[in-house]
């Protein structure tokens, strides 16, 4: 699809400097944090101090009802921190080698109806992302597309092809898997290169995409390939959960890494490693900070947020320099800086490969800007999330955040659906 | 996340002053002392709108004007009179500026209206010859814009390729060539008040080149820079419709694409 006239940006470095095999490494401590706002409401299968084995079931949810968060390594729960009306605050595991693994039971082949009950039932449903909005797709939500990410072009991503190389036969597995979900509608997006396992099957729409930011990101190839509407969801998900998937269903075996990039100024190499999901991020930078101070994010620079520990969903992880404090201004430049809220947007090129090419730039900033949903949804803003704004937001320093606006629109329009 | 890019709207106006600057040194070394003091006057009134506007209504004030300035000075016409320029310079800054909010959220270009309003105003004031260095200066202030990113390709392509049109179809294009380069470098490029959609900037620039060669064939005795001007005030009025077509169009083919 991108030729000569494909917009985007070639952001940071990319991958350099990663050592050729990444390592494997579990901390000591794996946390869960939810915000109230977050409103993730569970139900313990497990209490304070009870030993739990990897991948078995921890945490049911109540939204969507029936499905499990499962435990992301073997350990004792340390901590269980739940809020009014079992708002999850967070859970905390200690590393405990006898926990040992879970093995799930395994349906019969063949089955989609099974099939969701296994992942739902696994904690593999939270792999899932349906648009519009972004949440964990319901548990009878029939999408009208899945759409596999075998590319990340956020700056420092680990390469999803290293995440499944040795499990090429899984993701092969789990592709196949996909099929039951969504008949004929089954999307892998891939950067150039080589082949990738299962991709022959005439069933499988592969998309090679070149690697420039933000055709790496989901939302990007879904606004330009299969567009999410409401009544229309369309999901994602990353490459190495359809390999977790894969051997989830040829094992019972619950995946325990995935592939996290440790990168950033403040680091002094950049690392790329397994761990397990949740991890404690200070534990994967220990031993290669920088000296003096610094942040870590979990997710890229452009989008990440400050957190200890690595957020579901997140592959890679920042060291950033903390941002110096502004020296003071004069009091009526600070006023007169505060006054111009929200700062113009000038149409340039830049602004145009922010967005890719993908659709009228202007007219979409515009629309985000003044909350006109009705024309943002006309252009596309129901395939975007918040985070497919973030180098909009890097690159015209938007303030306030075009993500944030994003994000404050598609919460309306989820609110008028409900309604 | 606090990482910043830099393309806030004050790089854009330092970007859009540094690929005028070929224009503007090329007039200055020919219009010499007079031309510096024609400048200042401008840059006095527009830099003056702008405090009054910072301290009344809190609005930054914007490198963006003293382009404005510099269009103003080379495109305007000569002997107006201190009261006329001071009045004609004020409309365009103000009622197609600052009353929007600023540059950046203005829909016209100040400096077309401003034009635009000496000649409706004032007409019996002359209007300036531009000499043809001019339009050959036009040529790297756009090519700087273009590699910038700061104006876009398809407008210059689209107004390059319509003017030759004219001139292949035999109008006196080369006679007007520096005042609609000129006026292209300084005012129909302008990315705030040209069409910000792909499509909608060939229309504009092919509408601008269009309606200088329409204006060639049609309207007899009109001075090279009057004609462009004018076009350029046509263009800036037609730049919304032109995106409003592009969108439609963008529109139509993503229903017929995906339903």
């Amino acid at each position: 699809m991108p030729g000569f006239w494909s917009k985007g940006l070639t952001v940071g470095p990319r991958g350099p400097g990663f050592v050729a095999q990444p390592e494997t490494v579990l901390t000591d401590e794996a946390s869960l944090l939810a915000e109230l706002s977050e409103d993730l409401r569970v139900e313990p299968l497990a209490g304070e101090d009870d030993l739990v084995a990897q991948g078995a079931p921890l945490l049911r949810l109540r939204n969507p009802a029936g499905t499990v968060l499962a435990a992301p390594m073997a350990g004792r729960v340390g901590h269980l921190d739940l809020g009014p009306g079992n708002r999850l605050r967070r859970i905390t595991l200690f590393a405990e080698a006898a926990g040992g693994r879970h093995r799930h039971a395994l349906p019969g082949e063949g089955d989609a109806a099974a099939l969701r009950g296994l992942l739902q039932g696994a904690g593999l449903w939270g792999g899932f992302r349906s648009r519009p909005f972004g949440r964990m797709p319901g548990t009878e939500e029939a999408p009208a597309a899945i759409f596999v990410m075998a590319l990340d072009s956020r700056p420092g991503a680990p390469d999803p092809r290293e995440a499944i190389r040795g499990a090429e036969e899984a993701f092969a597995r789990g592709l196949a898997a996909l099929k039951l979900l969504a008949p004929g509608h089954v999307f892998l997006c891939r950067g150039e290169g080589p082949f990738l396992a299962g991709e022959d099957d005439p069933e499988l729409r592969v998309l090679e995409c070149r690697s420039l930011h933000p055709w790496g990101l989901a939302g990007f190839q879904i606004h330009h390939h299969f567009p999410a509407a409401i009544g229309r969801p369309v999901w994602d998900i990353a490459a190495e959960e359809v390999a977790a998937i894969g051997e989830l269903l040829a094992t019972g075996l619950l995946r325990p890494t995935r592939l996290v990039s440790v990168t950033g100024d403040g680091l002094r190499d950049p690392r790329l490693l397994r761990c397990q999901p949740w991890a404690d991020l200070r534990g994967l930078a220990q031993g290669h900070l920088r000296p003096g101070q610094s942040v870590i994010l979990s997710g890229s620079v452009l989008e990440g947020r400050e957190s200890r520990w690595l957020r579901p969903g997140d592959r890679q992880a920042t060291v950033a320099r903390p941002a110096l404090p502004a020296a003071r201004s004069h009091w009526f430049l600070r006023a007169l800086k505060g006054a111009s809220r929200p700062l113009p947007l000038i149409p340039t090129a830049a602004v145009e490969h922010a967005l890719g090419g993908a659709l009228p730039a202007m007219a979409f900033l515009r629309a985000l800007s003044a909350g006109d949903s009705e024309a943002a949804a006309r252009l596309g803003a129901l395939s975007f999330l918040a985070e497919d704004m973030a180098l909009a937001d890097y690159v015209t320093c938007a303030e306030p955040r075009l993500s944030a606006l994003l994000g404050g629109l598609l919460a309306r329009i989820e609110a008028e659906e409900a309604a | 996340m606090t990482a910043r890019g830099m393309w806030h709207r004050e790089t854009v106006a330092e970007l859009l002053l540094a690929s005028l600057l070929p224009v503007a040194l090329v007039w200055l070394g020919l219009a010499g002392g007079a031309g510096l003091l024609r400048l200042a006057v401008f840059l006095v009134v527009a830099g003056i709108w702008h405090v009054i506007w910072m301290l009344a209504r809190a609005q930054p004030p914007s490198l963006a004007g003293t382009v404005t300035a510099l269009a103003l000075a080379v495109l305007a016409p000569g002997d107006l009179g201190l009261l006329a320029l001071i009045l004609s310079t004020s409309f365009g800054v103000v009622v197609a500026e600052l009353a929007f909010g600023g540059w950046g959220r203005n829909v016209l270009n100040p400096a077309t209206v401003a034009l635009a309003f000496m000649g409706f105003g004032f007409p019996a004031a002359p209007w300036p010859e531009l000499p043809v260095q001019i339009g050959w200066a036009a040529l790297p202030a756009l090519a700087i814009g273009l590699g910038t990113g700061i104006m876009a390709p398809g407008l210059v392509l689209g107004a390059l390729l319509a003017l030759g049109a004219g001139w292949a179809a035999g109008l006196p294009v080369a006679a007007v060539f520096p005042a609609a380069a000129g006026v292209l470098a300084l005012l129909v490029a302008d990315p705030v008040a040209s069409a910000s959609t792909r499509l909608g900037r060939w229309l504009n620039g092919l509408l601008y080149g269009g309606l200088v060669s329409l204006f060639l064939a049609l309207w007899t005795g009109a001075a090279a820079v009057q004609l462009a001007v004018y076009a350029a005030l046509f263009v800036s009025l037609a730049a919304p419709l032109c995106d409003e077509i592009a969108i439609t169009l963008w529109l139509l083919q993503r229903k017929r694409r995906h339903g």
